[in-house]
């Protein structure tokens, strides 16, 4: 008897994320963020998901620019030193896009108390903030009625689908991230009903058993793998390639224009099919030079 | 520039690598320039023992010169250890582990608290920003909070936050430690001078001023009262010269904290 192949095209991953569904997206700010299947949801026209994004920046950016979101619960977008998201800022004033707004720890928390189904988990982050303020149903502030102690109580956020970028996985669903993982992404699995990863490469399951510690996610945890090389781009996957700073730059200059972001959205992020395509839209060999991290 | 000239970037590094020691167990946010340039300099100076995580990953990192992003792999090289955010970042930080943590704010007021959240009303506001990330979390568990600001006006220096997006003194007097949080804001650094807080009511009171700026200077740019300290106020002391060699051959070379000063 064979196991099963997890491996699957981009379409029939995606095609498993219903509209309105809770999806969560790896990565942090400028790194590691699912960028390919980020696309592909928008390509798919997905509605009114709410997006989980501890710390992010562009995978909420394009797809609240592609009409995608209904609701964002996180702590922080943000395009760093190169500005505020555009879309997202835009959307969020405009009231078009809800925001759940908490802390990174907070929704971490959130996270594990789903992961690990207990009705709460206790932290001392955020007290005295008017973050907690916001969704006192969720982060709840308490006293321990043994210590007299407060703390807020980080109520379960459970996710529909997990979507994560990793460096290498086999056919049957074990995933590595090299040369290790330093986000956040595996408190967003182990929330996640299902979980689909986007990997660089896909390797022999001989490679997982000759060196089984470095493996980040085993199968029993992955739905379904889709092989994308670039696949985090024009965010970085370390160690092999970094952000696209060149990227950032045009996208925010034309999101500075509404008039030219249509064309702009559709020649670079809509237009292109295959995610070969894609890439030869922003400037094929020569931009993955430029990206490709020499030192390590 | 010559040594014995230096420009205000450089001084707002040195004042604040001066405030850390060997006891000092740092890390870093995104847009951190100022910050990890001091962490940098005071381990090649003074404090070879001072820890800094790098984008809170890398450990001990050893950069050969920083990034256009203090959140990346650019500035990791060297590092002995990458840690995992979750498992190892978050238990160190609530553990006490890392005991130092800088950050700024859109808006910062008299107790340190600050906002990186909204301008203007909550549900209509003016500008949406960023969010506070991990201030909300890390303004909790780390007690030797700094601060600084590399545009002190009466914009970001308010009598009152639209939002509190992460705690420095809180309302300030004891309600913090009333929260059970440990230590607090140690200082402020801005463009114009050095601050830091009152012991008894833990409001902003200025330390020194930099040379050539007026306290009447200061009092404009600043939208609350600072409280002043007994006797005359002292001028900022000046770098070294081999603070600032370090700082431009080694540290900074490329001099990308010039990215925090412009608009």
């Amino acid at each position: 008897m064979s196991r099963m192949k997890k491996t699957s095209s981009i379409e029939e991953a995606i095609a498993r994320v219903p509209d309105g569904a809770t999806i969560a997206l790896g990565g942090l700010s400028m790194n590691s963020t699912p960028m390919a299947l980020v696309r592909e949801l928008v390509r798919q026209g997905k509605k009114d998901l709410v997006v989980v994004a501890i710390v992010n920046g562009l995978g909420v950016d394009w797809l609240i620019a592609g009409g995608c979101v209904r609701r964002v619960v996180s702590g922080l977008v943000s395009f760093e030193g190169m500005g505020l998201a555009p879309n997202f800022r835009k959307a969020v004033e405009a009231g078009s896009c809800e925001l759940e707004e908490y802390s990174e720890y907070l929704l971490i928390a959130r996270l594990r108390a789903a992961a690990t189904h207990v009705p709460f988990i206790p932290t001392k982050a955020g007290l005295g903030t008017d973050v907690i303020k916001l969704h006192p149903d969720t982060t709840r502030l308490e006293v321990d009625q043994v210590s007299g102690e407060s703390y807020i109580a980080c109520t379960p956020l459970p996710v529909d689908v997990a979507l994560v970028h990793a460096n290498e996985a086999d056919s049957l669903g074990n995933v590595r991230v090299n040369p290790k993982l330093v986000w956040m992404d595996n408190e967003i699995v182990n929330a996640a009903e299902t979980t689909i990863v986007s990997t660089e490469r896909i390797i022999s399951h001989r490679d997982f058993l000759a060196e089984p510690h470095r493996t980040t996610y085993p199968r029993f945890m992955v739905d379904a793998i889709v092989e994308i090389p670039w696949g985090a781009y024009p965010n970085s996957c370390f160690p092999e390639y970094t952000h696209d700073t060149e990227f950032y730059d045009v996208y925010s200059k034309a999101a500075a224009q509404p008039e030219k972001f249509g064309e702009f959205w559709e020649q670079r992020i809509t237009g292109p099919v295959s995610h070969t395509e894609f890439m030869g839209a922003q400037g094929g060999t020569s931009t993955l030079m430029r990206i490709r991290r020499t030192s390590t | 520039m010559n040594p014995g000239t230096y420009s205000i970037d450089e001084l707002m590094v040195v004042t604040l690598a001066r405030a850390f020691d060997n006891t000092t167990r740092a890390f870093n946010g995104a847009v951190s320039f100022i910050p990890v340039c001091a962490y940098l300099l005071a381990r090649k100076t003074h404090a070879p023992e001072l820890v800094w995580a790098a984008s809170s990953i890398a450990i001990d990192a050893e950069p050969a010169q920083l990034g256009e992003s203090t959140l990346s792999d650019s500035i990791w090289d060297g590092a002995a250890m990458l840690a995992n955010s979750p498992f190892d970042f978050w238990a160190y930080a609530q553990g006490g582990h890392y005991n130092t943590f800088a950050f700024r704010g859109a808006q910062i007021d008299r107790f340190g608290n600050v906002n990186n959240s909204v301008i203007g009303p909550y549900d209509t506001p003016k500008v949406r920003l960023p969010g506070g990330g991990g201030m909300a979390d890390l303004g909790c568990m780390i007690p030797r909070i700094y601060l600084w600001s590399t545009t002190h006006n009466p914009r970001i220096f308010v009598e009152k936050l639209d939002f509190r997006s992460g705690i420095g003194w809180g309302d300030g007097g004891n309600h913090r430690a009333d929260l059970g949080l440990p230590g607090g804001p140690q200082l402020c650094v801005t463009n114009l001078c050095v601050m830091d807080f009152n012991l008894e009511s833990r409001s902003m009171q200025i330390r020194s001023l930099h040379p050539g700026v007026s306290l009447d200077q200061v009092r404009e740019a600043t939208g609350f009262e600072l409280v002043l300290p007994d006797g005359e106020i002292a001028i900022t002391d000046a770098p070294l010269d081999e603070e600032l060699r370090i700082l431009r051959e080694e540290v900074d070379p490329t001099s990308e904290r010039l990215r925090e000063f412009t608009p």
